[in-house]
């Protein structure tokens, strides 16, 4: 990735870091991105007072790194889920319970881990810590689609990929555009639109790759054998992923190195930050401890993944919501919270290109490095998954890329948008909410509802 | 169309052709398209100097006339192919050689064709000469589908034009698009959109005129009977056509004539490297016109050839139809054009190479196919618009996301390098397709809603 001729540039800046959009070069001296930005909002700073009471160095050490990381933030109250959901793991309580508990505990440590990545993004130089974030930055859906293909639940991968997509480019833009539509109804919201361009060219790419094998198996049914048809898709799938990789890389060096120019803000950011962009320029935590954090976290959300992918189906039972539903709608929720969050409190404050960064960013990597990955995985582990999935998945994909550039194509902003935007995502979640089609366990070419497509016509 | 145009014919400018965008005024003058702009790089200057030695005027000039069209070119190394086919074929040399041989073949004399055509514009004044541009310049394709035609080969002709459009596209405009951003990585490129424009909406109108035979054939149910759907299919189509054809019609009358101007790209720089031609004829119009209907011969006879060696081709090679139809045939078509594309984007002048790209895929998508069609049905042939859902898919997205890329008038080597990992993915797509080639053309694409209602449905979600 190379050869940067820029200086580390200097911790000592300006009290507060100037925020511009994702992959710009202030930010990248400190390798952070909007995805971080938005996250610190629900930072709190840290109150060492009650700390540096403690007589013992070391232990004052330990408990101000303690408090640093498991308190540093507004959502610990829900860390108190993560011990109460492997409790009633290890005691067989009810596992929609269980299912409920991961879920809530997923939220903070999904927080938590951004904000370890930007520690050591402060250690790490500035393209490491980009492509830090731009990895890291999407660590719980990479797990949990992961472990969901270690249990072979294809299907499960698929809908909480595909929500997350959804979910970025719909609910948080959405939400964002709605919420700082209103605060500035008075004022005109602007925003730089190449950089969202490449983020929809990107994404039309993805979207590409899913609807030929989709297409295809279409137009391939009844003309020869369905383990044919899942071979050629799966071939094309495969080879997609491969580039649709690819695409990714090269999107990373167009971002981080070649053009990053592109990306950096219009706006003349005033230097007068309320106490939300509370980020100093220096890590708080050290190197070692940060490493340390980040691989414990990582595990914990590893474990409660495994309990959220275990009781899915449990859950969906229980509360008589389908699979898809939980998978497309809740799971994504979860764990975006906390860029949402932030991604609204920088809309309010008509810092829209940070926003946008943080949706629009987050949906290219999760549809150009998630999915492919998530492909190329179960190619190794020897699992069928393809990039097909389905036709009301995909039509949702289709529709949500195109009226989300249609409504930025013009650099503007104003709440209608974001409340077009928002009620497409309810509209999508009452289409998944009411579908009660039964999940298959195995690799049958799914085509019934074609079937009844003359009927529908003729009525 | 053969028209009321009062500007003078002006030969006397200054000694490079200003080079503007497809059907500005100056390259009218000279009837010059950016379709030739592009070809004409690949030119070389004709060393006269051998030919002076000969003592005979006749004999010198016969010479000269023939060095500047058969050497001319850097192409010119292909030229061998064209008499190793036809002998392969008089030898019955196995069948994929011929099919190769040819398909080589076929590239210096698509270039040469242009290289005529513009040669011959210098005589016939700046419509005309813009009309034969417009026409000739898809010949090679052009010729192809009619061939085709008569063969009964309908999925063949279906599948060239399809990847023609998909070529022009994806492929020309993304290496382009790449190689221009890499070579001006520090500039910015731009290029002006609404000539772009144009053209997209024409692409998406002719994508309408597919779509809806497409659909009409997934109304099957229990009562409309599969014949009664593909009539209405045939009758849409050949409806749509005529449109198309007269849409077609009105944007040459807009572009050759009344928004002319819309077409004159921003202002370019006068000097020019050795690329460019000088504005004089360098072969007379009766010579020039003779060799076009030669060389149109030649590209007919190893047409022929393509067309009837391409199963054989295919079996032998391992590769299914609708890939070397799709694929394979229009590279070679397009070979000439695009190198001059690209060529132009790395000097930073995306103006030309977003003309040839876009100017060819509406041409073929609104005057080759819609002409296709129509010859199909004076032959007899039922041939329609519905080139099948894989297909049609393909070319939206194909549309839709070019149109979206060149959407802000600006470019960098990302969007190049997007539309040709688009193509490639549609490539593989291809290439994994083992779908048997139906030859009876009634049922193209039809058959697979038959067939639904009796298969194995699982779960309505693979996974």
């Amino acid at each position: 990735m190379g050869s940067i001729v820029e200086p580390w540039a200097a911790i000592a800046e300006n009290g507060n870091a100037n925020v511009t959009a994702k992959g710009s070069s202030r930010e990248l001296r400190h390798g952070r991105t909007a995805h971080n930005m938005s996250s610190s909002s629900l930072r709190k700073k840290s109150d060492l007072r009650l700390v540096q009471k403690v007589p013992c160095k070391t232990l004052k050490n330990i408990l101000s790194n303690l408090q640093e990381v498991i308190l540093g933030t507004k959502l610990t109250l829900l860390f108190l889920a993560i011990p109460l959901a492997i409790l009633a793991n290890s005691y067989n309580y009810g596992r929609p319970l269980i299912f409920g508990l991961s879920l809530i505990g997923l939220t903070p440590l999904a927080e938590r881990v951004s904000f370890l990545t930007e520690q050591l993004a402060f250690y790490t130089g500035r393209t490491v810590g980009g492509l830090l974030n731009a990895t890291c930055g999407n660590a719980t859906e990479l797990i949990i689609a992961i472990l969901a293909l270690a249990n072979n639940k294809v299907a499960v991968v698929k809908y909480s990929l595909l929500g997350s997509i959804l979910s970025n480019l719909l609910l948080v833009l959405g939400t964002s555009l709605f919420f700082g539509g209103i605060a500035n109804i008075r004022r005109e919201q602007r925003f730089d639109r190449k950089q969202a361009d490449v983020n929809f060219f990107l994404l039309l790419m993805g979207l590409l790759c899913h609807l030929l094998p989709l297409l295809l198996k279409y137009a391939a049914t009844g003309e020869v054998s369905t383990s044919m048809i899942n071979k050629m898709s799966l071939t094309l799938s495969r080879t997609s992923s491969i580039v649709m990789l690819i695409a990714y890389i090269a999107y990373l060096i167009f971002q981080l190195w070649t053009h990053r120019q592109l990306f950096e803000a219009q706006q003349d950011d005033d230097d007068a930050y309320d106490d939300e962009v509370s980020v100093e320029e220096t890590p708080v935590i050290g190197f070692w401890s940060g490493f340390a954090w980040l691989v414990g976290m990582t595990i914990v959300i590893a474990l409660l993944s495994e309990y959220v992918v275990d009781t899915i189906e449990d859950a969906s039972d229980s509360w008589g919501l389908s699979v898809s539903f939980i998978s497309i709608i809740l799971l994504p929720i979860v764990g975006n919270a906390a860029e949402h969050a932030g991604a609204i409190i920088f809309a309010f404050k008509n810092k829209l290109d940070i926003s946008l960064g943080v949706a629009l960013g987050s949906a290219t990597q999760i549809s150009l490095f998630v999915v492919p990955l998530s492909v190329i995985v179960a190619w190794i582990l020897g699992i069928k998954m393809d990039l097909n999935f389905n036709i009301l998945e995909t039509s949702s994909l289709a529709l949500a890329i195109i009226i989300t550039a249609f409504t930025l194509q013009d650099g503007t902003s104003h709440y209608m948008k974001g409340l077009v935007l928002l009620l497409c995502y309810v509209i999508i979640a009452a289409c998944f909410f009411v579908d009660q089609i039964p999940q298959p366990n195995d690799l049958d070419v799914g085509l019934q509802p074609m079937n009844n497509l003359g009927e529908v016509f003729s009525a | 169309m053969a028209g009321i145009v009062t500007e003078p014919w002006s030969v006397a400018e200054n000694g490079n052709a200003s080079m503007t965008a497809k059907g500005s005024s100056r390259e009218l003058r000279l009837g010059r398209t950016a379709h030739n702009m592009s070809s004409s790089s690949l030119r070389k200057k004709s060393d006269l100097r051998v030919i002076q030695k000969v003592p005979y005027k006749g004999l010198k000039d016969f010479l000269s006339n023939l060095q500047e069209v058969i050497l001319g070119t850097k192409l010119a190394i292909l030229f061998p192919a064209i008499p190793a086919a036809i002998i392969c074929t008089y030898c019955g040399v196995s069948q994929p050689w011929i099919f190769g041989l040819s398909l080589l073949g076929l590239t210096p004399l698509a270039e040469r064709v242009s290289f005529l055509t513009e040669q011959l514009a210098f005589y016939t004044g700046p419509t005309l000469g813009g009309l034969l541009n417009a026409t000739c310049g898809n010949a090679t394709e052009l010729i192809i589908a009619i061939l085709a035609l008569t063969n009964n080969k309908v999925a063949v002709v279906k599948y060239s034009l399809l990847g023609s459009i998909l070529s022009n596209l994806l492929l020309v405009l993304g290496t382009s698009l790449f190689c221009g951003g890499i070579a001006n990585i520090r500039r910015e490129q731009r290029f002006d959109r609404k000539q772009a424009d144009v053209n997209f909406f024409l692409l998406l109108m002719g994508f309408l005129c597919h779509l809806l035979p497409l659909l009409v054939g997934y109304l099957a149910n229990g009562k409309t009977s599969a014949a009664v759907l593909s009539d209405m299919q045939l009758n849409i189509s050949r409806g749509f056509s005529i449109v198309m054809l007269i849409s077609y019609i009105a944007y040459l009358v807009f572009q050759l004539w009344t928004h002319r101007q819309l077409f004159d790209a921003q202002d370019q720089e006068d000097e020019y490297d050795d690329d460019v031609e000088e504005e004089t004829a360098v072969i007379s119009f009766w010579s020039g016109f003779f060799w076009l209907v030669g060389m149109t011969l030649v590209i007919a006879l190893l047409s022929e050839y393509v067309v009837a060696t391409i199963e054989e081709a295919s079996d032998k090679w391992n590769l299914s139809v609708s890939f070397i139809s799709i694929i394979l045939l229009p590279i070679v078509g397009n070979a000439a054009e695009h190198a001059g594309a690209v060529i132009f984007a790395f000097k930073n002048k995306l103006d030309i190479s977003l003309g040839v790209a876009l100017g060819s895929a509406t041409q073929i998508g609104l005057f080759v196919v819609p002409l296709t069609i129509i010859v199909a049905w004076i032959l007899g042939i039922n041939m329609d618009l519905n080139f099948g859902l894989l297909e049609t898919g393909c070319l939206a997205v194909s549309i839709i996301i070019t149109a979206f890329t060149l959407q802000d008038g600006s470019s960098h080597y990302m969007k190049g390098l997007v539309l040709l990992l688009c193509y490639f993915i549609i490539a593989i797509c291809f290439f994994v397709d083992k779908l048997p080639q139906k030859q009876n053309a009634i049922h193209l694409g039809h058959q697979a809603m038959n067939k639904v209602v009796t298969a194995t449905g699982g779960g309505v979600f693979s996974s």
